[in-house]
């Protein structure tokens, strides 16, 4: 038997310049939310938003993941305490752009040695706010009341990470469209080099943690739409031969 | 239409406080929209926004108790590098529409961006 939900995908159907529909609002609307309220979201809505979860697409329908919400107030705040910790240890390394001449001397060639091998843990984007942390001005988890450990089972097929993502994405817009907030936590790794987390969460072949999604009730409200860098579209839609045609996006051609 | 990726761009690492080598974000703050609500200076992930009197941790922790916090501006590091990746999270929560973005964020060397444009703009509907 084929269980039918009530409303049918197409939603509308495409006129140019058309309104946005509910699904690309929130797209469009969607916000990473870093300021919640302390009361977390009812346990069922937290299971209704994990089922957007369960339906999403995966290579080989591999379902390559393994959910773990947190709620705990005491586990929370001791993950923020260990994370910070992680943080100050590294920053202490290799933070250059917070010190004296002479520590930015050998700190700087050293960071730049580990750059080259964390390329992208130690992109600047994630190296200054891992440095903000270090002296106390932002958090790591937002003191988001609960938590979603998107936990990968590296067995799956192709590339499980990108799995992760997808199914990822999904609970974060199924979580907006329903007046929550979320934020996306790459920062959790951190964790990982403390073999008592991994441990709790059972983070052991062919088990990994890479990433985790806040969510809450948001505190205040942000979400909106925002403007974003317009990037060059290549059309590949002529001869064999001929060169790729380019669109920007965000203009009208 | 590629931004130019030579084999010296990628070998290079910028560094990170260096104005520059890396452009980061930056942004206008209307001073007659903006009620110093302090809100935008909450919520920004990297504690990059702060006001004469307040800082985000002052805010999350109680320490600064309402009123008027002042206009934001955004923290510099000592060399004259903002931390803002022009997120613009601060202006999709702002209730007064005061912020405005004048510059992208685009590192440069080994993490220029090659097809992103600094052009920001708003979703289009086609
Ligand atoms: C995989 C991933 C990891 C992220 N990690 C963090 C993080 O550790 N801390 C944080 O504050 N935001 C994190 N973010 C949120 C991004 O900073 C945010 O999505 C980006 O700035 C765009 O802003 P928007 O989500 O409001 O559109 C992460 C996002 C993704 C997709
Ligand atoms: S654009 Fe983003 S990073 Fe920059 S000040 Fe606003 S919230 Fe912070
Ligand atoms: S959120 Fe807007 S009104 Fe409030 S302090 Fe920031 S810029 Fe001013």
């Amino acid at each position: 038997m084929n269980m039918k939900l009530e409303e049918l995908s197409p939603l509308y159907e495409y006129q140019e310049g058309m309104p946005w529909n509910p699904v690309e609002k929130v797209i469009m609307e969607r916000r990473s939310i870093r300021g919640f309220k302390k009361e977390p979201l009812p346990d069922t809505m937290i299971e209704r938003i994990l089922e957007a979860g369960r339906f999403a697409p995966s290579a080989g329908n591999a379902q390559p993941w393994r959910f773990i919400v947190v709620k705990s107030p005491e586990i929370l705040a001791a993950m923020e305490k260990d994370a910070v910790r992680v943080i100050k240890f590294f920053m202490f390394l290799l933070d250059y752009t917070r010190t004296g001449f002479l520590l930015r001397l050998i700190k700087k060639p050293l960071a730049k040695f580990y750059i080259r091998i964390l390329g992208n843990e130690l992109h600047p984007v994630p190296f200054e706010l891992m440095s903000q942390i270090a002296l106390g001005k932002t958090k790591v988890f937002h003191d988001a009341p609960t938590l979603i450990l998107m936990v990968e089972d590296s067995r799956g097929v192709s590339c499980p990470p990108m799995d992760i993502g997808i199914c990822g994405e999904n609970i974060v817009l199924s979580a907006h469209s329903l007046g929550a907030g979320s934020c996306w936590i790459g920062l959790i790794k951190v964790l990982m080099y403390l073999p008592w987390w991994r441990k709790r969460f059972g983070i052991r072949k062919p088990y990994r943690l890479e990433v985790c999604i806040a969510l809450g009730w948001q505190k205040p409200k942000a979400d909106g739409a925002v403007p974003r860098e317009a990037q060059v579209i290549e059309w590949f839609d002529r001869g064999l031969n001929d060169a790729p045609r380019y669109t920007k996006q965000g203009v009208k051609s | 239409m590629r931004t130019s990726f030579s084999f010296f761009d990628r070998i290079r690492i910028p560094d990170y406080d260096s104005p520059k080598q890396m452009q980061a974000g930056e942004l206008l703050f209307d001073q007659e929209k903006c009620r110093q609500c302090g809100i935008c200076v909450q919520i920004c992930p990297g504690g990059c926004l702060l006001t004469e009197t307040t800082t985000k941790m002052d805010i999350i922790s109680g320490k600064a108790k309402g009123g008027k916090y002042g206009v934001p501006h955004v923290a510099k590091t000592r060399k004259g590098a903002t931390m803002c990746i022009a997120c613009y999270d601060c202006g999709a929560a702002c209730p007064h529409g005061a912020i405005t973005i004048k510059q992208n964020f685009n590192p440069g060397y080994h993490y220029k961006r090659l097809t992103q444009t600094s052009d920001m703009k708003y979703p289009l509907r086609y």
